[in-house]
């Protein structure tokens, strides 16, 4: 009685660990499949170029980050997530095409694409990206951003136009120097900081917008939102003609600027027009319902 | 040539028609005045974008009815206006037989936006005040105004129907208080808004909701800047903002067009 009693207690522990070992085995099959579904990986391209290259990298999920390099080459550092994202590069002449392209069941995480992208400083650059963040720096050819909720950061560019467009992702824009700049988002904050050029325009509609800068250039800048505060810093010996005026907000300027003529009509508290300087650049801050306030350095 | 004259004839622009149709002296005013400058180079830019619009392709023509309907019902275009939508500003388009389904249900939404921007900047036009209206200060003007008032007189022009009043977003105060007898009532969503929106659910649930939000977001800006110009028909500027909030939801449409494609 007591031997099958043992018998059978050995049976059932063979058959626990049976038990235990297919667990086991299942449990790294299924890891080895999911390191796979998931695998990353890392693919990089090298575009011979001309002068005036023209890069597009357009990537549903996933950051881009160009940089200025060697100025007939194009290197494109490409890291996907999953296999559930492919990367399409095409080449016409000095036009390089690079798109992220969705396999069917990708998502935010598989689908994931980060781009690190040199170029010649001279290229044209448009980039798209709807979670980014985009960073583009040290350039000098013609910008074009798009995001949806895309981080966008522009630094140490010059000489070039700008143009960026969000829905709500946040855009600042570093130490550009004779930019002709247009930036457009629905509900994002723009930071501008060293931000001069012939043409300066920037529009939010429920986002904010600062601006810290000299209004340099004898440029037109033009600030608008609808519901959101503007701020601008600039030094004391700026240059430069105000207007500035909120429909229902409030504005306020530390400024002791000369009193301006001007065709529209001035509301005390909520607008004023005055001159700084040699008025060397016109600087139009405009909101429907935001602060405006113009701040001494 | 005054500001007035120059709103005239400023639904050609939309017509396309080439620099000497108009008067001789219009050249002058638009380059001596800011105001018309602006508005000239956004119709310029609307009216070539739209022209842009024949390479794609055409949405149904209930679709322009629609679209025109909704302007009438929210008394954002006349007749007139509304048949220049339909017809004028209709792009010649070319079906693509294999586009995907998907595509066609999206490809509205660019024409969509064009026409938005143009019923925006037809009807700021065609409802400008006189000159008069604005040279002549309001008592709002000359005194700091702490609060609208909640109950302003009637100085909606003739061709703004009383729907357009009723569905207005309220105004706020001078720090963005709602006044508490004009609570805000967020309207239903146009006939256009939930095609929109059905559109860029096919990117999910929460992208949706994204869009939605910053939908009603736009409208809302749209309705208080509209708000406001029905009550201060002279304000130049408040006119601008009410075209900036239109080019807002353009944007928006825009970006979801991107994003879908």
């Amino acid at each position: 009685m007591a031997s099958l009693r043992k018998a059978s207690i050995r049976q059932a522990g063979i058959q626990q660990t049976s038990i235990h070992n297919t667990a086991a085995v299942t449990l790294v099959l299924a890891t080895c499949l999911a390191s796979a579904a998931f695998a990353e990986s890392k693919k990089e391209y090298r575009f011979a170029v001309g002068p005036n290259a023209i890069v597009s990298v357009d990537t549903q999920y996933g950051a881009i980050s160009v940089k200025s390099g060697s100025a007939d080459q194009v290197i494109v550092t490409a890291t996907l997530k999953s296999d559930d994202v492919e990367v399409d590069q095409q080449q016409s002449g000095s036009r390089i095409e690079i798109a992220s392209h969705l396999l069917q069941g990708a998502n935010e995480q598989t689908g994931r694409v980060d781009y690190v992208v040199l170029i010649p400083p001279d290229a044209t650059l448009n980039l798209h990206s709807s979670i980014g963040p985009l960073s583009v720096e040290q350039l000098h050819g013609d910008l074009t951003l798009e995001g949806t909720d895309a981080v966008v950061n522009i630094s140490n560019v010059e000489n070039c136009h700008v143009h960026v467009r969000t829905m709500r992702g946040p855009i600042t824009l570093a130490s550009v120097r004779n930019g002709h700049v247009e930036i457009a988002t629905i509900s994002g904050d723009i930071h501008l900081k060293s931000v001069t050029g012939p043409l300066v325009l920037a529009s939010s509609g429920r986002g904010k917008i600062f601006y810290d800068g000299d209004f340099g250039a004898g440029g037109d800048y033009k600030f608008t939102t609808h519901t959101g505060d503007i701020e601008a810093l600039a030094p004391a010996d700026v240059s430069a003609e105000f207007r500035v005026h909120s429909v229902l907000g409030r504005v306020h300027t530390d400024f002791p600027l000369l009193p301006h003529h001007s065709r529209y009509s001035m509301k005390a508290g909520s607008s004023f027009v005055g001159t700084a300087g040699k008025a060397e650049s016109a600087v139009v801050l405009r909101s429907f319902s935001g602060r405006i306030r113009l701040k001494q350095r | 040539m005054t500001c007035s004259e120059v709103e005239r004839v400023l639904p050609e622009l939309l017509d396309g028609a080439p620099d000497d149709a108009f008067p001789p002296d219009f050249d002058a005013h638009v380059k001596s005045c800011p105001a018309c400058s602006d508005l000239v180079s956004d119709l310029k830019l609307i009216a070539s974008q739209a022209r842009q619009l024949a390479t794609t392709e055409e949405p149904a023509p209930r679709v322009w009815l629609r679209i025109a309907a909704e302007l009438r019902a929210e008394g954002l275009t006349s007749d007139p206006a509304a048949r220049e939508l339909e017809s004028a500003h209709r792009p010649m388009l070319v079906p693509v037989p294999s586009s995907p389904r998907w595509r066609w249900r999206a490809l509205w939404l660019a024409p969509v936006a064009a026409a938005m921007l143009a019923a925006g900047a037809y009807v700021i036009s065609y409802k400008r005040a006189p000159q008069v209206a604005q040279q002549a200060p309001t008592p709002q003007e000359t005194s700091p105004s702490p609060v609208i008032p909640a109950v302003t007189p009637p100085s909606v022009p003739a061709t703004a129907p009383q729907q357009m009043a009723k569905k207005s977003a309220k105004p706020t105060g001078v720090n963005g208080a709602v006044p508490a007898v004009e609570a805000a009532v967020e309207p239903e969503p146009s006939a256009e808004d939930q095609q929109f929106l059905s559109v860029v659910s096919t990117l999910g649930a929460s992208t949706r909701a994204t869009y939605q939000n910053q939908l009603n977001a736009v409208n809302a800006d749209i309705r208080e800047a509209q708000a406001y110009v029905d009550r201060n028909p002279g304000d130049a500027d408040a006119r601008q903002h009410l075209m900036d909030a239109y080019q807002q939801k353009a944007l928006l449409y825009q970006i979801a067009l991107d994003r879908i494609q």
